[in-house]
């Protein structure tokens, strides 16, 4: 065998490679699809709001011994619903919400982590992503969540576009916007919260915005631009993990690399065309 | 049957009363011009007729329903003030115009090859054809207007409702317009309210008129408005009414000087 490309045949013979790929592959289409939305809505700061939010979340797994996943994903879901209904009642305005909810998550974070007793180097997997290290039952829980949302956002995307155009028209046209718009918040949280494993929570907001924004710089037509999206994240998580591998990077931040440069290159082509 | 009614309507909002007792009856068919000073309530009315706005007291019936009901009976064709759409917001005339049908079609269901055929078409009748695929947001004040209309038109609405409809429209656009708005009233038997700041252009194309600030200060015939302790009550002061007829020599002039 060529022995300059050997090192991409070992790297789908290990098993925790394949569950890395196909784990990755899932999320990066799902971040894909929402991060279409999160761009034209311009909701990017609530989603980094969630993603640090996610930490006072795994931080709580891991003092009560449960899969940090699953606490992070009740917490992330909680925190996304309060700071919409505190925002609508319009008490807040919408990102001093976020801000509140998001340091303090963050500090319960810090202080759970300071109280368990042994020091956890999992942690550093949530902040960073450890998407090689992914376990059969986390890989199996994102898989399953990511399918069955993916299909949920497609299922709803006309109703999801009129209403990011203009919700107080799609509502006077009989659309169901509350219910629309909470679907779409639960899979943004949960988008989040599986998206850490890929990239990390200091890097989450990258998978959430770069896909759809660059996709937004490529094309004017709407369902190209969520396909587009789709194709960025995945080519993305994919090349990143293999570049990571094969050059010995840290797989998040290698994603990131990756997703950064497209969106560099669809910029450069959007002000040259 | 009346299209709309409003009955004892109090609308309180953060805890100031913007309407007070407002009684408002429109027959089927016919096309209503709301005016009043800025501040006098007049979206909000609008707002409570289609349930955007729940009222504090008193109530509000489109064709003997709810507005909640008539909501999803798809009864409304509604243009908001203002919209602000972003340039590059990926949605083309063409979907915009779409997206009247999506209520009806309901969830998991996509607008089919007969829908986009009617889109089109109604998108051609409003005098824009050959602008289908571009952006919304790229489009003019009065194509965006447009395009609205068309979107409001495709799911067959029997109650037209625009809210400022000429902001961002120059004064010929504005007279073409309300021409256009008055030919669909009798086209489709549609019945039209119309918010509107300018007291002149409205009385000229409107059968019934409704002076807001607040309370209801005049309801009837255009031209009753036009009375001095009206306008007085209305505004404050005493003003000059500019009128609009069909024929504006300044619109002439105007028109003429377009084509040079």
């Amino acid at each position: 065998m060529d022995t300059g490309t050997s090192w991409l045949v070992d790297i789908f013979s290990y098993e925790f490679m394949q569950r890395a790929m196909l784990t990755g592959a899932l999320l990066a289409l799902f971040s894909g699809i929402i991060s279409v939305f999160i761009v034209l809505r311009r909701v990017s700061f609530l989603g980094s709001g969630i993603s640090h939010a996610a930490f006072g979340g795994v931080s709580i797994g891991f003092l009560l011994g449960v899969n940090p996943l699953i606490t992070a994903l009740i917490y992330s879901i909680l925190v996304a619903f309060g700071i919409e209904r505190i925002s609508t009642k319009g008490k807040l305005a919408e990102d001093t919400a976020i801000g509140v909810f998001f340091s303090s998550s963050m500090a319960v974070g810090i202080v759970l982590v300071g109280l368990s007793s042994s020091y956890n180097v999992d942690l550093f997997g949530y902040l960073f992503g450890s998407i090689l290290a992914i376990t059969g039952e986390d890989a199996r829980i994102a898989a399953w969540v990511t399918i069955f949302l993916s299909v949920v956002i497609l299922l709803i995307m006309k109703e999801l576009h009129f209403i990011t155009f203009n919700e107080e028209l799609a509502f006077v046209s009989g659309i169901k916007v509350r219910l629309i718009k909470s679907v779409f918040l639960l899979a943004m949280a949960i988008a989040i919260v599986v998206g850490i494993k890929l990239v990390g929570i200091i890097l989450i907001s990258a998978l959430l915005v770069i896909p759809g924004a660059s996709a937004q710089l490529l094309t004017r037509r709407f369902y190209r631009m969520v396909v587009a999206s789709c194709l960025i994240a995945l080519f993305s998580a994919v090349s990143g993990v293999i570049i990571s591998y094969r050059f010995n990077l840290a797989p998040g931040g290698t994603i990131v690399l990756v997703l950064s440069l497209i969106f560099f290159i669809s910029f450069f082509f959007k002000t040259n065309r | 049957m009346n299209a709309v009614e409003t009955m004892d309507l109090n609308v309180t909002l953060n805890g100031r009363e913007v309407l007070e007792d407002i009684n408002l009856s429109l027959e089927a068919g016919k096309f209503m011009g709301i005016v009043g000073p800025n501040g006098s309530g007049k979206t909000t009315l609008l707002k409570a007729i289609i349930g955007i706005i729940r009222p504090a007291s008193g109530s509000v019936k489109i064709f003997g329903m709810l507005p909640m009901e008539a909501i999803h009976g798809g009864i409304f064709g509604y243009l908001p003030q203002s919209q602000k759409v972003e340039v590059n917001f990926p949605a083309r005339a063409l979907d915009v115009v779409l997206m009247g049908t999506y209520a009806r079609l309901g969830m998991f269901r996509w607008p089919s090859k007969k829908e986009t055929a009617r889109a089109g078409d109604i998108l051609s009748m409003m005098g824009m054809a050959g602008l289908e695929n571009q952006l919304f947001g790229n489009l003019s004040g009065g194509q965006q207007q447009r395009v609205s209309i068309a979107r409001a038109l495709i799911n067959n609405p029997r109650l037209l409702i625009l809210d400022e409809p000429s902001t961002g429209i120059d004064v010929v656009g504005q007279e073409d317009f309300y021409h256009l708005l008055k030919g669909l009233q009798k086209k489709m038997n549609l019945t039209i309210i119309m918010v509107s700041h300018d007291v002149g252009a409205v009385t000229s194309y409107v059968d019934e008129i409704a002076c807001l600030n607040k309370v209801l200060h005049y309801h009837g015939s255009p031209l009753g408005a036009l009375n001095d302790t009206v306008i007085k009550n209305l505004y404050g002061k005493s003003i000059d009414i500019m009128m609009h007829t069909d024929q504006c020599e300044k619109c002439e002039r105007l028109k003429s000087g377009h084509r040079h």
